[in-house]
């Protein structure tokens, strides 16, 4: 039987001006199911369909019909649904109520008014169920991005629903942390929980799913049905090989020690860039990735050692891209930064490469998560710099998006700019960068 | 600590800290405050930037009235007439108002400080009476996107900057601020769609195992009762008056009374520190 029917579901955003989701005929059967397709294309409009919070949350016109373990969706609240659906959003950093994990987990169950002494049993259950017992005690704010997606994971769990949705969910996670999540997935698949789950490639869950859905353009096709292995999404490769570093120094460092709190966190760092190369840094969650980065760029004063930069012109894009995006469309956004570099290069140009000219006069913060990652990008690098720093650059980009990050980090290597990339994504590593540098134990060593 | 026994050592603090102008009771209800505040920190807070908050306030207070304020017999110093708002002479009378102005606003801004650093905010929504406890887990909730608006103030200024933003005049601050605003709105969206999918609203709710009640918070309750009812007798009685530097500075008054009600509010400090060293 199947766990959730839509019949001709046609769902618009509020002044979206098209439908997200458009005529959807779907039964999803119980067990492992993958959902796919390019960033804005209605992923997370279809999961969270599911659990209710569109339309219910998100307001909007909706038409068609739609149920969930036997419940209308367009008539019970996302509140009464959550009984029987659990949810994990994408972002680890920004899906907790309290700070304990203890209590967080028990959110949802004080929330059903389950008696105090089961709350106790039932967030014990759930901590086993995912294999985080060991963190109970444990405060959010202390946890890695892959320990709070499995939090995250518990607290959806611990109503025990027959349903858990997941939207990309390891999307900002290191290697370990996004086996440790499919580990989890694994154990309620065998505990008879159905998982429908949001990813772009590489699917770590593909071994596990029983079907795999395609969602593009607002409509939604099983593309794997069971029993079949999951098509792998074609990369757009790089137009050419790896560019040789052939400029002078653009970066370089000596001795260097960084820590953001004034305790090093790395040390003893040697590092050199050149124009034309491209470094990829690698490491576990909360490694110091990012402290090395803003202490390169000159964002944060190193604990010992020294850095120079020779060159003026340096792009930094941050982990939230939300932290550039404030002008009222994109083409502002870009212009500002081309404005500022004083180039005479136009704001289409970089949008064309990154295959957002579609965007050009949308407000920046209504693009979905991938698209708006592009804008960030196009934000920061516009303008031909000669220094770039790239923090988690292809978080919720489809692989299609990837490819063209790819070819402009390449271009720009190829113009004789240097770049820096901290990514968990190995695929663009391996696509661009001339030498990977592995952060461990407190240390950077050359891959 | 219960919250509740906390909640009343605090009123207790800032009872005794605003119920006079006396310096002595001030800064010794500040000194009981700061030890509460070091011994009952959470792991992984920081007292620090409170620290630099209150120093800094406390500067400012004592720098303001010492340029604004033209009373007093004992001068040390002037501003020149040709300099404009401050002219006039500096006095030992008003270095000591403002001193005094100074440690009452450090013993309350350090007797307020426990609710928020020796306390998770579910605690404090626990000890809330059972009609508030809907409001009181939303305003928990909400008080978790606190440290990620001063985080993201750090990200939206560090990116601008890469982008070649300079803080030159007023107004350029719009390009960090805006952002830091609509993030601050988005995560709270984002939060609401949380807290919705996770069926907050859904019926009447049951909280989790509350921390109990145990003799040292009674021993704090009863601390911080005995403290207010000693100064107010003390009060009552006349021999804990307030105290004016102005018109010539003199000694303050002390009353053993009152300064025994202060000693008390370093009960919560004592209570923790034996609770640790018991296990």
């Amino acid at each position: 039987m199947a766990i959730a029917t839509l019949r001709r579901l046609t769902y618009e955003y509020p002044a979206a001006g098209r439908p997200a989701l458009s005529g959807v005929e779907l039964d999803l059967q119980p067990g492992l199911t993958l959902v796919t397709g390019a960033s804005g294309s209605g992923k997370s409009t279809l999961l969270r369909l599911l659990n209710g919070l569109v339309p219910h949350f998100h307001g909007g016109a909706i038409s068609g019909a739609a149920s969930v373990l036997g419940l209308d969706v367009l008539q019970s609240r996302p509140r009464l649904l959550a009984r029987h659906v659990g949810f994990v959003f994408d972002d680890p950093e920004r899906q907790f109520v309290y700070g304990t994990v203890e209590r967080d987990v028990a959110f949802a169950l004080e929330n059903v008014g389950l008696p105090a002494n089961k709350q106790a049993e039932r967030v014990e259950e759930a901590l086993a169920a995912i294999g985080i017992g060991h963190l109970r005690r444990r405060r959010i704010a202390s946890l890695s991005g892959g320990e709070r997606q499995r939090v995250a994971l518990a607290g959806a769990i611990a109503l025990k629903p027959e349903l858990v949705v997941l939207d990309e969910p390891a999307t900002q996670l290191d290697e370990e942390g996004a086996q440790a999540l499919a580990c989890a997935c694994e154990r309620l698949l065998r505990e008879g929980c159905s998982v429908v789950v949001a990813e772009h490639p590489p699917h770590r869950l593909a071994a596990l799913a029983d079907r795999e859905l395609l969602v593009s353009g607002g409509t939604v096709a099983v593309v794997a049905a069971c029993g079949q292995e999951p098509r792998a999404a074609p990369a757009r490769e790089p137009r050419s090989g790896l560019v040789r570093p052939h400029g002078g120094t653009l970066v370089e460092a000596r001795g260097l020690a960084v820590g953001a709190t004034g305790t090093a966190v790395i040390q003893a760092v040697d590092f050199q860039l050149r124009g034309g190369e491209v470094v990829a840094l690698r490491g576990p969650n909360g490694s110091g990735k990012t402290t090395l980065m803003r202490t390169l760029a000159g964002l944060l004063r190193p604990l010992a050692g020294s850095v120079s930069r020779p060159v003026r012109n340096i792009a930094y894009l941050p982990q939230n891209p939300s932290a550039l995006l404030h002008q009222p469309t994109l083409a502002q956004e870009v212009n500002l930064t081309l404005l500022r570099r004083g180039t005479a290069e136009r704001a289409d140009d970089i949008l064309q490469k990154l295959d957002l000219e579609h965007a050009a006069g949308r407000y920046p913060r209504d693009l979905s998560g991938g698209e708006r990652q592009r804008a960030a990008i196009a934000a920061v690098l516009a303008g031909a710099p000669e220094l770039v720093f790239l923090d988690e650059p292809t978080r919720g980009m489809d692989p299609d998006a990837r490819g063209r990050l790819a070819c402009l980090l390449q271009q720009l290597a190829g113009s004789g700019s240097g770049v820096v990339v901290a990514t968990h994504d190995q695929l663009l590593a391996g696509a661009v960068a001339n030498r990977t540098l592995v952060i461990r134990d407190g240390r950077v060593h050359e891959e | 600590m219960n919250a509740r026994a906390l909640a009343g050592w605090t009123l207790a603090a800032v009872f005794v800290a605003l119920a006079t102008t006396n310096p002595v009771y001030r800064v010794l209800v500040a000194l009981a405050a700061l030890n509460v505040v070091l011994a009952t920190l959470l792991p992984g807070r920081s007292a620090r930037p409170l620290l630099r908050a209150v120093i800094f306030a406390a500067l400012a207070s004592v720098a303001l009235n010492l340029l604004l304020s033209r009373a007093g017999d004992h001068a040390f110093a002037a501003v020149p007439a040709q300099v404009p708002l401050v002219a006039g002479p500096l006095t030992l009378e008003s270095v000591a108002f403002g001193v005094t102005a100074a440690a009452g606003l450090c013993a309350a801004v350090l007797a307020v400080a426990p609710l928020s650093l020796s306390l998770e905010a579910h605690e404090l929504v626990d000890a809330l009476p059972r009609p508030l406890e809907r409001t009181g887990a939303a305003v928990a909730a909400a008080l978790n996107l606190v440290p990620g608006i001063a985080t993201s103030f750090t990200a939206v200024r560090e990116a601008q900057l890469m982008r070649g933003w300079r803080a030159r005049r007023l107004s350029s601050w719009n390009e960090v601020l805006v952002p830091v605003v609509l993030t601050a709105i988005e995560d709270s969206i984002r939060l609401a769609e949380v807290m919705e999918a996770r069926a907050f609203g859904s019926g009447r709710r049951v909280q989790f195992a509350k921390r109990g009640w145990s003799p040292r918070d009674t021993a704090v309750a009863g601390a911080a009762v005995m403290a207010v009812a000693l100064f107010a007798y003390s009060r009552w009685r006349g021999s804990a008056g307030d105290w004016y530097p102005y018109p010539s500075l003199a000694w303050p008054d002390v009353d053993p009374l009152a300064v025994m009600a202060c000693v008390l509010l370093a009960a919560p400090g004592l209570a923790w520190r034996s609770r640790r060293c018991g296990g």
